[in-house]
């Protein structure tokens, strides 16, 4: 047994000059490690100090897209690959595709706007920023990291910094939310390492690297094994359905430029991980687990809305919110279409700077109410105006108003299932019912609560203070740099499709390669065997038959 | 036998480090007796300097060629000079961490540097010994001086109640062990050394034998008192919360590794006929000591009574890789030791600095240190952090090469126990620094709002500062460079020949893939 590194990898690398990854990717840390020693009697520096390397390292990302990535490439860019600790075969590699790109850009967005949302921070200012730094880092780390040691040491990076981050500027519940996030995550996590450790050392090569384990054929058991592994570790991320209950606890506690990175990033991870692993290693238990998915995707858009609409406190309602809308990820993953799968690429961005641009706005409306029980506000539109139109805008993008992102992202997720030739009739027609179901009740609970924060009169006895009052201008450009992109992308879908169509047109090809010679297989269970079908169309067989003959 | 021939027969050049080590300790026992009280400003210097210049002397034994000596009484292959290595280094900042430490509880310095370096010693001839009196005799050094140390504040009660503790239980195992020695003596037919016990056990055809198993059970129990693995685990905590803080350090970390290098000795040179037992053996250890250290840890309230307990859970990770028998394990073994090593007694000396300025060990009492101590709590918890296993500290490549190595030889089961329990262990490590951390300036323990201010000229702070920033930056930085102690642990592994064919034979008996031999290019 030999312990190799990827060559693939390697040879790539030679033809790179700059590690622009990882440039990306340490500057966040490095810069934190420095933050202790910058002499500051007052905060003002160091926030300066963060919020400037947050915006150069998303000013990087920009140029390095920009200029040194190919758009109309499918497979992995900027590679670079060392080796760190070649005893365990642990490479630090490194790369992006159009799985990843769009997701290191929105990292990159979100959370230096978060810093710049988190300016009033007076506790502990410079633990805060380290902290925030590291889990840029860590944030970039897991969407770049190609090794899957590696991936695994990005993934756990970033527990420990959020989980500081919720424990110390949270709301009430602060401590049991961390710690029920930590133990949640830490232990989904074993999952990824297990799963990484048997894809690694099946077969006669030990080797992490993500494209060499994608390349070995491993047993059916076997791979619905680690199919299953990866779908808990991963599933508690996104979150699915049962593996859920952190999320509402760990967004609602946390404060605003956390919830922010919270769902517009971290949920992400999850989404991120299953299509790059759970479809992409291991494609033939994905066509098993594609109706699984499916049917999971459809409980958690039904239950995140209905569990939605029993919460009186904002940030609750927004958090469930977020489990409806990975929903859609979930079923655009398992549509085997193109479409859907770029859908649910499109959908994760989206919501991504939807949940961001809510949350903030919620934490903006908190700071001036001192409370997130909707009941106890009402008529604060008369006093924010701003804050009213802001909070407006993103709850219209976020219930699929057509125009903003939203709409986009689910739409492009519903035409993938629906023209998706793996299903059955029967089941898409109740799956996109049941959904559908889903997409009306979100503008329910959406519009009753803007009705009960701000319409009406103010009655509740809320006074803003007057230093206060309606929003700031940081505050209206946070929001405006996150509504910006959402409606850019709502009337010029091409503006985020672009990024990453290539790579999911290559994924869904991967994984319809493999569906025919699975549904064939005999012995399967009824409940398979009636809801997938095999396509018509195989393009790879059949032109390997043409070409015998 | 002529002198000349008498003299290569010895190979007394291998035990130098060991000389240099009673040299010193000579040297610190005559100069207190002739200097006095006074001596007591220089002699954890010369001690230090004495332990600095073993390992000095173990770097240039590294890859001896010809490291038999006493008639085959003592080895000094790269596994003994590792382990020694490892030993005398856990003493010397064990020294660091002890000067303030016996300067406030008022006692002689002079014997306790004696003591310790004795324990030193102890274990240094442990980790070589392949001949069962000096076994015997080693570990018997090693256990009879850290019972004087546990109970070396003697007006302090607990340290008395630990040291009788320690001495009642500690007898015990010893003659257990003795006990398992000499039926081993016997059925060998009267070998005491090791390779020639493997033999005489083949050729008397005792592989099936029922006094054997027993024999094996019984050296067993003796080093899981070592190792403080349980079952055999219940000294630890009461040991742990009455001795001496840093006399703990020492045996959380030399006095265990002793133990791992006796371990591995013993098991892969004396028992290659009962392999299968006595990994078995070591399963139900490891299994045990990883649920019992991770889940008691969870419900103590002493910074010292958790520590005993995460000592014990380590003990079981760091079985993983007895039980995997391979290059990689052994290899993983040594890795994990070396780093917890630093991450322990960098733990260790904050716990210490933390009780020599408010004279407590609560763990609630550690409330709000960070207001008034920011960096003594990032050493805390860095190195809680990284006994947890959370990347990038050392502790997460450590247990990642253990779980590495476990996975590759089969052990699924254990590697799984493993990350489990490492996920219950995050919880107490990460409870500790959400107390410091977390905690709002109201809730803060009274120990810290009385909290003094911070020292660093007093006598003997020096020294622990030292010792505290050597163990904080190897556990930061070790994890990422970690490619210089990786190569050393594996080093040490393939270069030593006794283990090499157990290596193969133990390989040979798996069904799997680690047919070819070079297992880690």
């Amino acid at each position: 047994m030999y312990v190799v590194g990827n060559k693939y990898l390697f040879s790539v690398m030679l033809s790179t000059q700059f590690p622009w990854l990882t440039t990306i990717l340490l500057l966040p840390l490095v810069a934190a490690s420095v933050i202790p020693l910058i002499p500051d009697q007052h905060i003002k520096s160091i926030r300066w100090y963060a919020f400037g390397v947050g915006i150069a390292d998303f000013a990087l990302m920009v140029y390095t897209f920009w200029c040194k990535y190919d758009l109309q490439n499918s497979t992995l860019q900027l590679a670079e690959s060392y080796p760190w600790v070649p005893q365990l075969g642990l490479n630090w590699s490194l790369a992006v595709d159009g799985l990843s790109m769009p997701l290191v850009l929105l990292t990159g967005l979100i959370t230096s706007l978060a810093m710049l949302a988190a300016w009033n921070v007076t506790n502990k200012p410079r633990l805060f920023y380290v902290l925030m730094l590291a889990m840029y880092s860590a944030q970039i780390g897991v969407f770049a990291a190609q090794d899957m040691l590696l991936f695994f040491l990005m993934w756990e990076l970033e527990l420990v910094p959020v989980y500081l981050l919720i424990s110390i500027w949270g709301g009430q519940n602060r401590r049991y939310a961390a710690t029920k996030f930590i133990l949640y995550t830490a232990a989904a996590s074993i999952f990824i390492l297990v799963g990484g450790f048997a894809m690694a050392f099946y077969g006669d090569t030990v080797t992490f690297d993500m494209a060499s384990l994608g390349m070995k054929q491993y047993p059916k058991g076997f791979e619905m094994l680690v199919y299953a592994g990866l779908l808990i570790a991963f599933g508690v991320k996104l979150p699915i359905f049962p593996l859920h209950t952190w999320l509402p606890d760990a967004h609602s506690e946390a404060s605003a430029p956390i919830s922010m990175i919270l769902a517009g990033v971290l949920l992400k991870m999850g989404g991120y991980a299953l299509i790059r692993m759970n479809i992409e290693m291991l494609p033939n238990a994905h066509v098993y687990f594609a109706p699984v998915l499916v049917i999971l995707g459809v409980v958690n858009i039904i239950y995140g809305a209905l569990a939605a609409f029993a919460q009186t406190n904002l940030k609750r309602r927004l958090a469930y919110s977020s489990i409806a809308h990975m929903g859609f990820v979930l079923i655009g993953i398992a549509s085997f279409t193109e479409i859907g799968i770029g859908g649910a690429v499109l959908q994760m961005v989206s919501h991504g700077l939807i949940a961001a641009s809510l949350f903030f706005l919620s934490g903006v409306t908190y700071e001036r109410t001192h409370t997130l029980i909707m009941e106890k506000m009402g008529g604060m539109a008369q006093q924010m105006p701003k804050v009213f139109a802001l909070f407006t805008a993103g709850s219209m993008a976020s219930l699929a108003l057509p125009g903003m992102s939203g709409f986009v992202g689910e739409l492009t997720i519903f035409l993938g299932i629906t023209t998706s030739d793996a299903y059955n009739p029967t089941f898409k027609v109740v799956v996109v019912l049941l959904a559908a179901v889903g997409l009306i009740l979100t503008p329910i609970y959406l519009l009753s609560m803007l009705r009960q924060v701000f319409y009406g009169v103010n009655n509740s006895g809320i006074v803003i203070e007057g230093y206060l009052g309606d929003a700031k201008p940081r505050e209206m450009f946070i929001a405006s740099c996150l509504l910006v992109p959402i409606i850019a992308i709502g009337f010029y879908p091409k503006v985020a499709t672009q990024t990453y169509d290539v790579k999911t047109v290559a994924v869904a090809t991967q994984v319809r390669n493999v569906l025919p010679t699975v549904v064939a297989q005999q012995g399967r269970s009824p409940l398979y065997s009636t809801v997938l079908i095999a396509p018509h169309l195989a393009p790879a067989e059949s032109r390997s038959l043409l070409a015998s003959k | 036998m002529d002198f000349a021939n008498l003299a290569a027969q010895l190979n007394a050049g291998t035990i130098l480090p060991e000389g240099i080590v009673i040299i010193t300790l000579l040297v610190v026992l005559v100069g207190d007796l002739i200097v006095g009280r006074s001596a007591s400003r220089w002699l954890p210097y010369v001690a230090i300097a004495g332990l600095l210049s073993a390992i000095a002397a173990l770097y240039l034994q590294w890859d001896n060629t010809n490291p038999v000596s006493f008639f085959g009484a003592f080895n000094s292959d790269d596994l003994s000079v590792i382990f020694r290595g490892i030993i005398a280094l856990s003493a010397t900042v064990t020294i660091l961490m002890s000067i303030r430490y016996i300067e406030q509880s008022g006692t002689a310095m002079a014997e306790f540097m004696t003591i310790l370096l004795t324990a030193t010693l102890g274990g240094m001839f442990l980790s070589g010994a392949s001949e069962l009196v000096m076994i015997f005799i080693s570990l018997e050094t090693l256990s009879i001086s850290s019972y004087l140390l546990t109970g070396y504040t003697k007006r302090d009660p607990r340290s008395n109640e630990a040291a009788l503790k320690y001495l009642l239980i500690g007898a015990a195992s010893t003659a257990v062990f003795l006990y398992g020695v000499s039926l081993l003596y016997g059925l060998s037919g009267g070998e005491t050394q090791l390779s020639a016990i493997a033999v005489g056990l083949n050729s008397a055809n005792a592989g099936q034998s029922l006094a054997l198993v027993i024999s094996l059970v019984f050296v067993i129990a003796g080093i899981a008192f070592k190792i403080s693995a349980a079952p055999f685990h219940q000294w630890t905590p009461d040991v742990y919360e009455g001795a001496p803080t840093p006399v703990i350090a020492f045996l959380s970390v030399g006095s265990k590794a002793a133990g791992f290098a006796l371990a591995i000795r013993l098991m892969t040179t004396a028992f290659p006929l009962l392999t299968d037992e006595w990994h078995f053996v070591f399963t139900a250890l490891a299994v045990l000591s990883m649920i019992l250290g991770n889940v008691v840890a969870l419900a103590q309230t002493t910074m010292k009574r958790m520590l005993a307990y995460s000592s014990i859970a380590q003990a079981g990770f760091i079985m993983i890789g007895l039980i995997a028998g391979t290059d990689a394990g052994y290899a993983s073994m040594v890795f994990y030791l070396l780093v917890y090593l630093f991450m322990n007694l960098g733990g260790f000396s904050c716990v210490i600095l933390f009780s020599l300025r408010t004279g407590t060990d609560q763990i609630s009492e550690y409330s709000g240190l960070y207001q008034k101590d920011p960096l003594l709590t990032l050493c805390l918890s860095i190195c809680l952090l990284s006994l947890g296993g959370i990347p990038p500290l050392a502790g997460f490549f450590g247990k990642i090469y253990l779980f590495w190595a476990g996975w590759q030889a089969g052990l699924y089961g254990l590697v799984l126990l493993g990350l489990v329990t490492t996920v219950v262990s995050i919880y107490y490590y990460i409870r500790v620094v959400r107390m410091m951390v977390v905690k709002e300036p109201q809730e803060v323990s009274d120990a810290v709002r009385n909290y003094p201010e911070v020292r660093w000229d007093l006598p003997g702070m020096r020294p622990l500062q030292v010792g505290l920033v050597l163990s904080l930056v190897a556990t930061s930085l070790a994890g990422i460079l970690s490619n210089p102690l990786f190569t050393l642990a594996n080093n040490s592994i393939t270069n030593t020949s006794t283990l090499q064919p157990a290596v193969v034979s133990s390989v040979g008996t798996q069904v799997d893939v680690n047919q070819t031999q070079p297992l880690i290019d």
